[in-house]
């Protein structure tokens, strides 16, 4: 399914890396970073939810729950055992993977899409509840604040590095580091031989509602790691806001904006969720003065791309190429 | 706990359950019928429960109008939704996929779109009918008892449909086997087009009785779409019976957990219970394993 | 052929996305005639049937019934025009009872008001059917549910029968038994195409056949032309 990557893609792909890399050289711009810093965090979101939905063929609608554990179980280890966010962010995004792994086990066995979409909004639910109702340990929807930003370091040449909500750039620079090793990481096992396997698997799955018993391991590690990586965003997420509701960081609405970014981008893409993430954290904050109508807007556009689109923007791409291809040889 | 008390808890277990019912057979029916999960279906009870309160509250249309009014215009808002949404994805590829998600953005632009018009206070509907009933120890608000009164008749209705018209045929026979029904005649897409109808009205009836009680608000589909989840998975997804025995489950466990814990945790009892059905009888509690 | 056509085919092409599934595919099919449309597994035969019931999409070609054409003419259209069709492995509505699906085979409008005349007929033709008549179909065995099935079908009264494979997974001596029952709905003056893979078992019921290959039709003729031609040899052993 997947070709080699091509020259021409190699250098889409370097230019695109470097002109992130230069952003905060040429502008400083608080409100601009905080944009591309929140498209980043719902990039690694789309991605890895694209993993399990797309690639995975597993249409799953609870991994806003992976993303809420990420987040309270790092800012809470931060704050009641005080550790350095830069190990909580890693037992975070393990917690998440821990619950990925109990509830892919009931989710993977069943085939059938609507048993899945059903257990994992339930699921997802349920985590919202307890987050929400175990108020003496995270304060429920009055929030959780206070929680502790990543600690500076010293860097050779470029001297010191602070993280403060008055300096956005250490945090693009962590942000984009996390962005390109989960994409990275998922890259590498969709052409693994994992990867291929999970593929021949969704294809050959044309029963979606058999109840047939379909666990495989390739399947459970693919889910883990998806876990993972959502969970790893929610817990950077905690880190950068340092304030967490169980509505904002646990609600399906969250599941919601994911959902359309990957669709908006192209599922099964790799590239899609980012570029999903990136338009729809835009048109986000273009709307910000227009609050009342975002998630009518995201509604609609949900199901204007399911309809209309249903492989999403990337995929416009070749179809442009191949028309001027055709313009430009008659 | 006394024994009245407990008793009482139970009996309003199976009156909320009831209601459940409705709300999970709408979603069987459509599931059973179509292979269409409308993650929307929550949306029916909303706009249901706002259709009911504007006419009865606002207009003043005496409630025994106000409701069939109500459920007829539900009836038809599930009708052009299906026409509008659903009936153009169905067949093309990935449609199993592409209506799930194209009701999820519906339930979300509906949800919103209710709030910029309707507002965001909470609404609510003056009971339909006053004073209690005593039956031995066991004292029961007759508001409520009505609400078990009209899921009997909306069940009883509802199984006389599919049983003995020629609708309710048609129904059956395209769920069972969509092409064998086309070719002695049935029109399917006719068919899923009405059951999307009858799947409103349903929301719209559990919507009505509720109203008095639980507060007619833009965010009141999403819970309510979780709980007639829940319903399905207890009854096994499609079955219509199921659901009604599903609904009646959830509403006396639920009363029994809340007694037995706090009125916080009502929902993760409800989804807990979920995942062990899924876990250990994915074809439901009631149904039997399918070869 | 002394018969007028009552189905004509001509030019079929059907795909199944970008699969070709049959070429050009001419066939007719005579008022009081029983043809067999025949080839082995994979060669197209039940997508013919399927494509002149409105099951498979006909991406060109004609398909005339009473020299109207109705090759776009939805499926569920189909009976009030005077065709029915059983379709492979019986497919009842298997948690339905006998009655119930017997009873729909009249659910269109053109026929729903003969409904209990059409019953009284059809079980006066297969007595299981009022014997049986609350057991839930999906319960039978397959000689059982094939004579529901063909009960079903004539329901609508048709003038033209489909029957996709009606022999498929039975034993031989039920084979016999519908293949008599096939028969006496032809006398009755009802037109039936039906597709078979076994030569000799088609032309015990039909004088006309229609042998496919790779969704062409290679062979037409009578049942002695076909089982003495060496096409036939050809595509069944490989000689």
């Amino acid at each position: 399914m997947f070709q080699p990557v091509k020259p021409s893609q190699w250098l889409i792909i370097a230019v695109a890396l470097l002109g992130m890399v230069a952003v905060p050289l040429v502008t400083r711009n608080p409100y601009l970073l905080h944009v591309l810093i929140l498209s980043m965090i719902f990039g690694i979101f789309a991605s890895a939810w694209n993993l399990v939905a797309g690639f995975g063929g597993m249409k799953t609608f609870g991994h806003h729950a992976f993303f809420g554990i990420g987040a309270y179980v790092s800012a809470l280890l931060s704050i009641k055992l005080g550790l350095s966010p830069w190990l909580t962010i890693w037992l975070g995004a393990l917690a998440a993977t821990a619950t990925g792994l109990f509830i892919g086990l009931p989710i993977l066995r069943i085939r059938s899409m609507a048993h899945v979409a059903i257990v994992t909004l339930g699921f997802a639910e349920i985590v919202r509840i307890v987050i929400s109702n175990l108020q003496t340990i995270t304060r429920g929807e009055l929030g959780l604040w206070g929680i502790r930003p990543f600690e500076g370091f010293t860097l050779p040449l470029l001297g010191k590095v602070v993280f403060s909500p008055a300096d956005k750039v250490p945090y693009y620079y962590l942000i984009l580091l996390l962005l390109i090793a989960s994409t990275a990481v998922i890259m590498l096992l969709m052409r693994s031989r994992t990867g291929l396997s999970i593929i021949a698997m969704r294809d050959a799955e044309d029963a979606a509602e058999s109840l047939g018993v379909n666990l495989t391991r390739q399947k459970l590690l693919v889910f883990g790691i998806s876990a993972f990586l959502v969970g790893i965003s929610g817990a950077f997420y905690a880190h950068y806001i340092s304030i967490l509701t169980p509505t904002a960081a646990v609600g399906i609405d969250l599941m919601i904006l994911v959902i359309a970014m990957a669709l908006v981008g192209g599922l099964s893409t790799f590239s899609g969720p980012l570029i999903g993430a990136l338009i729809l954290t835009g048109i986000v904050e273009l709307l910000r003065d227009l609050d009342q109508y975002r998630l009518l807007v995201y509604g609609a556009i949900i199901i204007l791309i399911v309809m209309f689109l249903p492989k999403g923007l990337t995929t416009l791409g070749p179809v442009f190429r191949r028309r001027f291809a055709s313009r430009s040889s008659s | 706990m006394t024994f009245a008390i407990f008793l009482e808890q139970i009996i309003n277990g199976l009156i909320i359950g009831s209601m459940y019912a409705l709300i999970g057979s709408g979603i069987a029916l459509v599931y059973g019928t179509m292979r269409v999960l409308n993650l929307a279906h929550g949306e029916f009870y909303m706009l249901g429960g706002y259709f009911v309160f504007f006419l009865a509250v606002t207009y003043g249309v005496p409630s025994y109008l106000a409701i069939p009014v109500a459920v007829v215009a539900t009836f038809i808002l599930g009708m052009l939704i299906q026409r509008l949404t659903v009936h153009y994805l169905m067949g093309k590829e990935a449609w199993m996929f592409s209506t799930i998600a194209a009701t999820l953005g519906l339930s979300i632009f509906l949800q919103n779109a209710a709030l910029l018009t309707f507002g965001e206070q909470f609404q609510s509907v003056p009971y339909y009918l006053d004073g209690m009933i005593e039956i031995g120890s066991v004292r029961l608000p007759l508001q409520r008892l009505l609400i078990l009164v009209v899921a009997i008749v909306t069940i009883g209705a509802m199984t006389f449909i599919l049983k003995k018209t020629r609708l309710g045929w048609a129904i059956r026979a395209t769920a069972q086997d969509r092409d064998a029904a086309a070719v002695v005649g049935i029109p399917a897409q006719h068919i899923y087009l009405i059951t999307f109808g009858i799947a409103g009205a349903l929301g719209a009836v559990a919507a009505a009785m509720l109203a008095p009680i639980y507060a007619i608000n833009p965010w009141s589909g999403m819970p309510i779409l979780l709980k007639g989840f829940v319903v399905v998975i207890l009854g096994g997804l499609g079955s219509f019976p199921g659901a009604i025995a599903g609904g009646l489950l959830l509403g006396v466990v639920e009363a029994i957990g809340v007694q037995l814990t706090s009125s916080e945790w009502r929902d993760v009892i409800g989804f807990a219970m979920m995942i062990a059905v899924i876990w250990w009888r994915p074809w439901g509690l009631f149904g039997k394993k399918p070869s | 052929m002394a018969d007028t056509p009552i189905l004509t085919v001509e030019g079929l092409n059907v795909l199944y996305g970008d699969y070709q599934v049959l070429w050009d595919v001419s066939m007719q099919v005579g008022q009081s005639e029983v043809v067999a449309v025949l080839g082995p597994n994979g060669s197209g035969k039940s997508t013919v049937l399927k494509a002149i019931m409105g099951l498979a999409p006909a991406k060109s070609g004609k398909v005339m019934f009473e020299g109207q054409d109705i090759t776009r003419v939805p499926t569920h259209e189909m009976v009030g025009l005077g065709i029915a069709m059983v379709l492979e492995r019986r497919r009842l509505f298997s948690a339905m009872t006998v009655r119930e699906n017997v009873l729909l085979g009249a659910y269109h409008r053109s026929v729903s008001k003969e409904a209990r005349n059409r019953l009284e007929w059809v079980e006066s033709l297969f007595p299981i059917l009022a014997e049986r008549r609350d057991q839930i179909a999906g319960k039978m065995s397959g000689g059982e549910q094939q004579m529901v099935a063909i009960a079903r079908s004539l329901m609508s009264k048709p003038r033209l029968l489909l029957m996709d494979e009606p022999y498929l997974g039975l034993s031989p001596r039920v084979v016999k038994q519908i293949g008599e029952i096939i028969k006496r709905i032809n006398q009755d003056g009802v037109a039936v195409i039906f597709n078979e893979q076994n030569v000799q078992l088609s032309f015990g019921l039909s004088n006309h056949g229609y042998l496919l290959e790779g969704g062409r039709v290679v062979l037409s003729g009578t049942g002695d032309e076909m089982i003495h031609s060496d096409v036939i040899r050809r595509v069944y052993l490989g000689v």
